[in-house]
């Protein structure tokens, strides 16, 4: 008996082909510090279970540490993909993996186990792009069009709007991710690092009521935070410690300021495009007062903000298994001896083949 | 027949020496690991061979395969650099065996 399944979007009917035939991808990502393994087909996510390692209060993730978390979970977190999805290894059809930018031993520990499954069931491997990644994933969730896109997250930060192939990068931080400044003032101030940093200076600056003035660095169209960092490194001190403000405070300030930043460079990038759309994705995309923030810059210029929630925004598996299915149907394929991972890959470096 | 570490280490073959290459001197290492099949050790072996080495200088590692043994061969200027380089090799050997075995066996070509 054959599954029919149908699509309506926008008020036209899509496609219309029986469930066996829409590819299923698998997707593995491991980049940073979560290790996510996904499946999703035509658009459906069917699973996309991840473990985050998380770090002493205080300290950061190392590449060694973070590979042999990696490691330990790895199976099992994609056992339970399958489980979650009700699929057994046959029913996959395509194997996807990050293969770069981030850490270089987690990225190398995760793909050799996508190349290991990808042979065992006799698949093809999909080399993707993590900050592909991202927007694909966003755009499938939230419908977006073409929107300028903000990607921030621990370990990036750019605006990017597709224009002819490729994703382009209109700004970006010249130094720092936003994320890496945040996570690096939790550990000045040593909050937990559970969930996520971010998350609990977000919760901590939703209590500050002192604003802190802080160096203000947009450079054009793009970002600097290295600078920022060093001065409220140096703040923290000298001001907990004489209590001229809390930690509170200092939270608030630092969001603010960063925040403020990235809606400046995302709206010099929408008048450059002419686009009505922001897309946040990445860790950093979760804040909400980043959310809100962005909104009200939108609303002045009649744009739509899009943002999805912390299944999508933070690393994960299945957005690497989107990318890999958009890369897929339009024909790419990473053969095995180009499947190597580099810690360095520029969103513009791909060929957006399955975009007009 | 399930592959694990300490049970492949009894069939594994080791060595490293010492050779005057000019004035230099080079310490060299073999490993040879075997496979229930040519197909598993092709596996592994293309598992194991894209990622560069982390360090540029100082170590090559060169992998290859003859029927169901996959062999590599290191030469390193200093100890400590081959020891990194076997040991993170190991490490990943052994995910490869623990992945054939939870995920395998391959599927018929």
């Amino acid at each position: 008996m054959l599954a029919v399944v149908m699509v309506l979007q926008q008020a036209s009917v899509r496609l219309i082909l029986p469930a066996e035939t829409m590819p299923v991808v698998i997707g593995f990502e491991g980049s940073a510090n979560k290790i996510g393994v996904g499946i999703i087909r035509d658009g459906e996510v069917l699973s996309n279970p991840r473990r985050t390692y998380i770090t002493p209060p205080g300290q950061g993730f190392l590449p060694g540490e973070t590979a042999k978390h990696h490691r330990g979970v790895i199976l099992t977190v994609l056992q339970e993909a399958l489980d979650e999805a009700g699929l057994k290894a046959a029913d996959i059809d395509c194997v996807a993996y990050t293969k770069g930018p981030g850490m270089g031993a987690p990225l190398v520990t995760v793909a050799i186990v996508a190349r290991t499954v990808a042979q065992l069931w006799g698949k093809p491997l999909l080399g993707v792009n993590h900050c592909i990644g991202h927007i694909e994933m966003g755009r499938l969730i939230t419908n977006a069009q073409n929107p300028t896109v903000l990607y921030v997250s621990g370990g990036n930060t750019q605006v990017i709007a597709y224009s002819e192939r490729r994703y382009r990068i209109f700004g970006e931080t010249i130094d720092i991710a936003v994320g890496n400044c945040l996570d690096r003032l939790a550990r000045v101030i040593k909050i937990s690092n559970d969930p996520s940093p971010g998350y609990n200076i977000e919760q901590m600056a939703k209590k500050g009521n002192k604003y802190i003035e802080l160096p203000y660095t947009v450079k054009g169209m793009d970002v600097s935070f290295s600078g920022i960092l060093s001065y409220i490194e140096d703040a923290a001190h000298k001001l907990l410690s004489t209590g001229q403000c809390t930690p509170e405070d200092l939270c608030f300030s630092l969001q603010e300021t960063l925040f403020a930043m990235l809606v400046e460079i995302t709206e010099r990038a929408m008048a450059h495009c002419g686009s009505q759309e922001v897309l946040i994705v990445g860790g950093v995309g979760c804040n909400l007062r980043l959310q809100e923030m962005m909104g009200v810059m939108c609303k002045e210029r009649g744009a739509r903000l899009f943002a999805t929630d912390e299944r999508f925004c933070i690393d994960n598996g299945v957005m690497i298994a989107q990318a890999g299915w958009e890369m897929f149907r339009s024909g790419h394929v990473t053969e095995l001896s180009d499947s190597w991972i580099t810690q360095r890959y520029r969103t513009d470096e791909v060929e957006v083949t399955w975009r007009d | 027949m399930p592959l694990s570490i300490r049970s492949l280490t009894k069939h594994v073959n080791m060595a490293a020496c010492k050779t005057e290459n000019g004035s230099e001197r080079k310490l060299e290492f073999f490993l040879k690991v075997p496979f229930p099949s040519e197909r598993e050790a092709t596996i592994a072996l293309q598992s194991l061979s894209p990622d560069p080495e982390p360090r540029k200088g100082g170590i090559t590692k060169n992998l290859d395969l003859s029927g169901q043994t996959l062999s590599v061969r290191w030469t390193a200027d200093e100890a400590r650099i081959l020891r990194v380089s076997v040991s993170s090799f190991l490490d990943h050997l052994s995910l490869v065996m623990e992945t054939m075995d939870a995920f395998g066996p391959p599927v018929s070509q």
